[in-house]
């Protein structure tokens, strides 16, 4: 912020990296108040500084729509903050129009962020807001106009207490800078949290484009009562940009200034309570926006391509890491001081790859709040009541994954809303509370985490789901056939649609096997429960991370395979064929502790020729799978590995190797391929 | 999707020229713009599960690419591999895959009035020649490459 140059691109992506993180809030707080069917004084405040701000830098970045709608949705908070007891007289509509400027903006946000900016047409929405705003207004004419007589006043008692505490700063702008007045502006925002009270010549100067020749011409005056010291606004103003000179004209700042309990003294009573309250809200505002202010200056947003990158390197340099420690030139060799080396190296690359994991990680707070958006629009279109309650937002993913389940979640919200949540009549007929409830919650489980959508809705209705599918001709088995769990996936399939009609938000048939492919899609995996009546749960289980899993290699035959540590119970020997219990369909098994494990032998599953025959050779290796454990048998454990996973190649999609067991592979440190086992799909049941 | 945009620029010096490859006794030739490089035999991850013809994976410079037995995909018996055996990588819509050959044999150039349209075969056996080139000495073989790969692409690409 010190120099001039900044380029235009990276004042842009700020933009538009403020406004959206601004736009979050704005819904965050408005979906609250309407909950709580009240908005308090600090939430209009908030929601008013909110607007101010997006117009401020709108019109800096001259984009005369935002500006302009902004400055509509905060004059109708402009009054609210006057009047708060109106508000009931709007307080349904006003939401409405506000989201619907708030979507407004994203959608302007999002073109510009595609770089095909054509201004958005908001005069509708303006006109809407202004009428609100005359509503507002309109009912109160005569309480009203001693408001604005009282806000009148507020400048007018600021500028004749110069000499109490007030300071007035002549500022000029460079030449040629353009529009001073929007500047102007700018610069009385960054001295908002440093200042008890603030005003200038002239006032608003964001108003009027006319003003900036006035401001070249006279300069800008600010008049501030600073809230501690004046060598703050002044060291603010030093820092700000396109500033050329600056004047103290007065400065009588006193020791321990006291600016509610000062100005109350030789005013009104009327007046002390209006300033208390500005004080107050002039307090709340600093707290605010220097905490705001602090965030900034820890943060910085970093391209996303930039830290796949980093990502990349770190996956390279793990694998290159264990091409030194496990060079086949030093195998066997005695070489305390190389290994000393090696394990520094491994602590410091260990260290590097969770830095880099943790800079990507996101909480899903953010998307779990644009679920609250779907579920009130949808109720109100609708005409459903339903509740939405988050659990587990602070859990953190990565940004890919976080990224990649906003659509499915969307969707199964949306899903939830339109076909199981019932309309209020029918869920008081049934019983049930009037308004229906979702409950999104995450957990992280150590190596996954658990994603729950949950509704008390209708439930999945078994018969249902198999006549349609039967109709849709998607069943491959007799319907007897089916289990309960199979019947609930049958929704996952392709060309499935419950709803009888296609309405806007859902039952396209292009649904859930989006979602389900979606989320395979980062390596994660989506189950469903259900109870006719009662409700129905998704569960999505997400691995954390995409890129690196500590696993232990195994090899079968002349074929390595990698295994999740994290799925590994244990591994054993078996020294007695007795052992091994056969069934009667030839699958073997083996007791472990009492319990009965399945035994899989990889050399059979995968027709692995060259791998060794009989089980007491090999070792069998107990894992954790979603359902069940097993076992798998391989010829030998050749040790713990960090591998990086890469995809199979695209060209070999047709083989469906996720489905068999396979969920990627990994270049190995001494250039050889390992295939990394996934336990939840090697044993189909 | 750059190795496309690449392969449509080089096409300009590359029209014309054919890397020749020996499979058995015949030679057959690819559009020298498709073939990216060529390797000697390396040790090939074996995969479970898919056709016979796809021998299985290898690293390439820390990139995985499937390779293809074009012997066996032509439907001639099986021989071991020998030391001039290789893998040509090939780019095909965009997707690298390496061919398992019998023998590299040169790159040529052929005049397009050399180049006649394959022999009619009988019955519905799938044939992979777009062409074949007459040369003083011998015939060559060209391989419509998206035919030879449309099995494998059809699901791929989809």
């Amino acid at each position: 912020m010190s120099t001039d140059d900044v380029v235009m691109e990276s004042l842009l992506e700020a933009f538009i990296h403020e406004t959206d993180e601004m736009l979050e809030q704005l819904d965050e707080i408005l979906l609250e108040s309407e909950r709580a069917k009240s908005i308090t004084d600090e939430n209009i405040n908030r929601i008013f500084r909110i607007t101010h701000t997006i117009k401020g830098s709108a019109a800096m970045m001259s984009f005369n729509t935002i500006s302009s709608l902004a400055h509509s949705v905060e004059d109708v908070f402009f009054i609210l903050r006057e009047n708060p007891s109106r508000l009931n007289i709007v307080f349904n509509s006003i939401f409405d129009l506000v989201f619907k400027a708030s979507d407004f903006f994203k959608r302007e946000l999002e073109k510009l962020q595609s770089g095909e900016y054509v201004e958005g047409d908001a005069s509708e929405i303006i006109t809407q807001l202004t009428r609100q705003a005359a509503v507002i207004k309109g009912e109160n004419e005569p309480e009203k106009s001693s408001d604005v007589a009282q806000e009148n006043e507020v400048p007018d008692t600021g500028a004749c207490l110069s000499g109490d505490g007030i300071a007035k700063i002549l500022v000029f702008f460079e030449n040629d800078c353009n529009m001073e007045n929007v500047r102007a502006f700018m610069l009385l925002n960054q001295l908002q949290p440093y200042c008890g009270e603030l005003t200038s010549i002239p006032l608003n100067p964001e108003t009027d484009a006319a003003l900036a020749a006035e401001i070249i011409k006279n300069g800008f005056t600010i008049i501030c009562k600073p809230l501690n010291s004046l060598d703050e606004v002044i060291k603010a103003i030093e820092g700000s940009l396109s500033i050329k000179s600056y004047e103290v004209l007065v400065e009588e700042v006193k020791e321990s200034n006291e600016p509610s309990a000062d100005t109350a003294d030789g005013n009104n009573a009327e007046f002390s309570s209006q300033a208390s309250l500005d004080s107050k809200n002039e307090n709340a505002k600093t707290q605010v926006q220097t905490t705001a202010t602090g965030v900034k200056q820890s943060l910085i947003s970093v391209n996303q391509s930039k830290l796949d990158h980093l990502m990349d390197l770190v996956g390279e340099i793990v694998t290159a890491e264990s091409m030194v420690s496990r060079n086949p030139d030093i195998m066997g060799l005695r070489l305390d001081n190389f290994n000393k080396s090696v394990r520094e190296l491994r602590k410091l690359t260990d260290e590097l790859q969770d830095i880099v994991m943790s800079i990507r990680m996101v909480p899903l707070l953010g998307t779990f709040h644009k679920m609250d958006r779907i579920v009130r629009d949808m109720g109100k279109k609708l005409g459903k009541k339903a509740e939405l309650i988050t659990e587990g937002g602070d859990t953190e993913v990565d940004k890919t994954i976080n990224d990649a389940i906003v659509d499915p979640l969307m969707h199964m919200i949306r899903n939830s809303m339109d076909h199981a949540i019932e309309l209020p009549e029918q869920r008081i007929a049934l019983g049930k509370p009037e308004s229906g409830t979702i409950i999104l919650s995450a957990k992280n489980t150590g190596g996954e985490i658990h994603i729950n959508i949950s509704d008390d809705g209708a439930g999945l209705d078994t018969e249902r789901l198999l006549a349609k599918a039967k109709a849709n001709g998607i069943l491959t088995k007799p319907e007897s056939a089916y289990t309960e769990k199979e019947i609930y996936s049958l929704i996952l399939l392709p060309g499935f649609s419950t709803n009888k009609e296609v309405t806007e938000f859902s039952g396209r048939g292009v649904g859930m096997d989006v979602v389900k492919k979606n989320i395979e899609q980062v390596g994660g995996s989506i189950s469903i429960s259900s109870e006719k009546g009662k409700g129905t749960t998704f569960t999505i289980k997400i691995p954390l991370t995409l890129a690196i899993v500590d696993g232990m290699n195994i090899a079968v035959g002349t074929t390595v395979f990698t295994l999740p540590i994290t799925a590994i119970r244990q591994s054993f020997k078996v020294s007695d064929e007795s052992q091994i219990i056969h069934n009667s369909d030839g699958s073997e098994m083996i007791l472990l502790r009492g319990e009965c494990y399945p035994v899989i032998r990889l050399r059979d599953l995968f027709g692995i020729e060259s791998a060794r025959e009989s089980i007491t050779d090999g070792i069998l290796i107990q894992v954790d799978s979603n359902n069940s454990g097993y076992c798998v048998l391989a010829d030998e454990l050749l040790g713990e590995y960090q591998v990086v996973v890469k995809p199979f190649p695209i060209f070999l999609n047709k083989y469906n190797l996720k489905t068999q067991g396979l969920s990627g592979c990994s270049v190995l440190g001494n250039g050889s391929i390992s295939l990394i086992l996934d336990v939840n799909s090697l044993r189909n049941d | 999707m750059t190795n496309v945009v690449k392969t449509s620029e080089k096409a300009d010096y590359l029209n014309d020229r054919f890397l020749l490859f020996k499979i058995d006794t015949s030679y057959y030739g690819i559009p020298l713009a498709m073939a990216l490089e060529i390797l000697t035999m390396q040790s090939i991850t074996r995969l479970p599960l898919v056709a016979d013809y796809v021998k299985g994976i290898i690293n390439l410079r820390g990139k995985v690419i499937p390779v293809l037995d074009v012997r066996q995909k032509l439907c001639f018996p099986e021989c071991p591999y020998d030391e001039t055996t290789c893998i040509i990588v090939m780019d095909i819509r965009g997707m690298h895959v390496g061919l398992i050959v019998d023998m590299v044999s040169e790159v040529i150039t052929v005049a397009p009035d050399k180049i006649i349209p394959p022999p009619k075969t009988f019955g519905d056996k799938i044939n992979y020649i777009a062409s074949v080139s007459q040369l003083e000495d011998r015939i060559v073989l060209n391989l419509d490459c998206e035919l030879f790969f449309q099995n494998d692409l059809e699901i791929a690409m989809a």
